[in-house]
């Protein structure tokens, strides 16, 4: 495991040679800052009763639709090139003739991956100091940290997600479009679902909610530290990153 | 590993993809200091032949070691011994050249102290001097050749595993890099393969040919050109011939190559460097068979490949048939 810093360090500095890390930073930049103008307005607004589900920092982040759909576009980008370009180019037959097995190339790559995750939901951070010193509204810190920890976890996911379809195939739209269409339906259609089956009073709509990504993120965002959100996404994530080591073992040839 | 082990040794490595064998039983071995020219037409079996020995595919059946370590079991170690310069030579176009060697001596454990050193020596021996801080995607076609060289060599591995190294250089640049490979031989035991006849000649000690995934010749440089042959053709009863031409002192073998009419013709094949063309005459004279034709022909590579490949082809053609 001691070249996964090696690997980690050149899939970053890869990131920033070419124009997507900034293009997305700079989208969540953006994101984060009309999110803030949202919330302080409302903040401005005197005398307003909010229930425990009307807390207007849900409207931050977890129940931004801005965010969410920003997330759906930047996993696909963040991950589309990790392992297509190599399939492409033909650098993974150096890569993989390397003395460095298969598991430390996938673990760097969604390693690299998660630390652009990270770097996306900096901009939101950037803000809540200024609201809790500056303007003096006390939020609570325990859910914002729930959510920190919780949408670190779903990003290792969405991560690992990204790379299995990106070791699948040497294109790298294609690999984009499967991740698109897998997160759209986690973040969109199970709630779709959900709402379905809640409809129709059908017992198994409880389980589908438990399972969307949004109602995880929103009852985190919550202060509700569910460590089953937290099982689950790390299950899915080390399951998926499993699978990425067996295709790169099998060496198929897409 | 033992001292005589061969640094490389196949043991009928084959491989399939699907029903398609593209490399059946192939066996050889390949001393330490050896360059050996892997040769064979486009689609012989070559480049899955070098991928089965680095690892990057397993093959089907057989067993092949590199300096001392299967693939199958030990395909790490396997890796630390090898450098390898795939076809079309890939490398990371937006990293530096220097940068893209220290990222790559990184990952094949050259110690931390040693690093400068080692990529300077490879910068020099492949005289990358002048663009080590170029981006690599900017480089020209020899120059990135030379980058996929350094880099196979950056660890100091005993085996160098080089595919095609002078596909698409200009023929300058091919002869540049032929010449460093010839310097590499003191250092390290060399496979590389080519389509490329001359290339062959010039470089490698020895050849092996390779056609439809089986080896079709595998024969040092050196027994290929002392393998000469006397051209006869004489009128006479052909076995009689053949024999009396036997007895000649130095002649090795003798082969009825066709029949036309009276004349037979034969291959007479000598051993070593004497050329017996005076004595085949004299003798076939004294037997009263008059002469028609009396050549020596030296062998080349091209015709022993076109021979080896269309053989191969032909014996196939017969199975197929029948």
């Amino acid at each position: 495991m001691r070249h996964v810093s090696t690997l980690v360090i050149r899939e970053l500095a890869a990131y920033f040679l070419g124009p997507m890390a900034y293009l997305v930073l700079l989208a969540f930049q953006v994101i984060a800052f009309l999110n803030f103008w949202e919330l302080v307005d409302t903040l401005r607004q005197p005398q307003r009763e909010y229930s425990s589900l009307r807390d207007p920092m849900l409207n931050y982040i977890s129940g931004s639709p801005g965010f969410w759909i920003a997330v759906l576009v930047a996993v696909p980008v963040l991950t589309m090139r990790l392992l297509a370009e190599e399939r492409r180019s033909g650098t993974i037959e150096t890569l993989l003739t390397l003395p460095v097995t298969e598991a430390e190339v996938v673990l760097a790559k969604w390693l690299a991956g998660v630390v652009m995750f990270w770097a996306l939901l900096v901009p939101f951070a950037l803000y809540l100091p200024f609201l809790y010193y500056q303007a003096k509204f006390y939020f609570d810190v325990g859910p914002v940290l729930a959510l920190t920890v919780g949408l670190t976890t779903m990003g290792m996911m969405f991560m690992a997600i990204g790379l299995f379809f990106s070791s699948m195939t040497r294109n790298q739209i294609i690999a984009a479009v499967w991740t698109f269409v897998t997160l759209f339906f986690m973040i969109v259609m199970v709630p779709l679902v959900h709402l379905f089956g809640a409809r129709q009073r059908a017992g198994w709509a409880e389980g589908v909610r438990f399972s969307s990504v949004l109602y995880q993120i929103q009852s985190l965002g919550l202060g509700q530290f569910d460590l089953r959100f937290l099982a689950l996404h790390l299950s899915v994530c080390v399951l998926v990153l499993t699978l990425t080591v067996k295709v790169l073992e099998a060496r198929t040839n897409p | 590993m033992t001292n005589h082990e061969p640094m490389i040794q196949l043991d009928r490595l084959t491989r399939r993809f699907g029903s398609f064998l593209a490399v059946d039983r192939v066996s050889f071995g390949v001393g330490k200091g050896e360059i050996v020219g892997l040769l064979g037409p486009n689609g012989a079996g070559k480049t899955t032949t070098m991928r089965m020995l680095t690892t990057y595919l397993t093959p089907t059946s057989g067993r092949a070691r590199l300096a001392g370590f299967d693939v199958l079991d030990d395909p790490l170690e396997v890796r630390r011994s090898v450098g390898y310069l795939p076809e079309n030579v890939p490398l990371y176009g937006e990293m530096r050249v220097r940068e893209f060697l220290r990222f790559r001596a990184r990952l094949k454990d050259v110690p931390r102290l040693k690093l400068r050193r080692s990529i300077g020596e490879v910068v020099a021996r492949c005289r990358l001097e002048e663009v080590e801080n170029r981006i690599i995607g900017q480089l020209s076609r020899g120059f990135r050749q030379r980058v996929g060289l350094a880099e196979a060599m950056v660890h100091d591995p005993p085996i160098l595993i080089l595919d095609e190294p002078t596909a698409g250089l200009d023929p300058l640049q091919i002869l540049e890099v032929r010449d460093l490979i010839r310097e590499l031989g003191d250092r390290h035991t060399i496979l590389l393969s080519t389509h490329i006849l001359p290339e062959v000649e010039a470089v490698c000690g020895r050849v092996i040919i390779i056609a439809r995934g089986r080896i079709a010749l595998d024969e040092r440089q050196e027994d290929l050109r002392r393998d000469t042959a006397i051209v006869v053709e004489a009128r006479g009863p052909a076995e009689a011939i053949r024999a009396a031409l036997q007895t000649v002192p130095g002649v090795e073998r003798v082969t009825l190559a066709g029949q036309d009419g009276d004349h037979a013709g034969f291959q007479v094949h000598t051993r070593g460097e004497r050329d017996l063309r005076e004595a085949v005459g004299l003798k076939l004279s004294a037997n009263g068979w008059p002469l028609r034709r009396l050549d020596l022909r030296r062998s080349s590579l091209e015709e022993r490949f076109v021979q080896a490949v269309t053989q191969d082809t032909l014996a196939d053609a017969h199975r197929e048939a029948g």
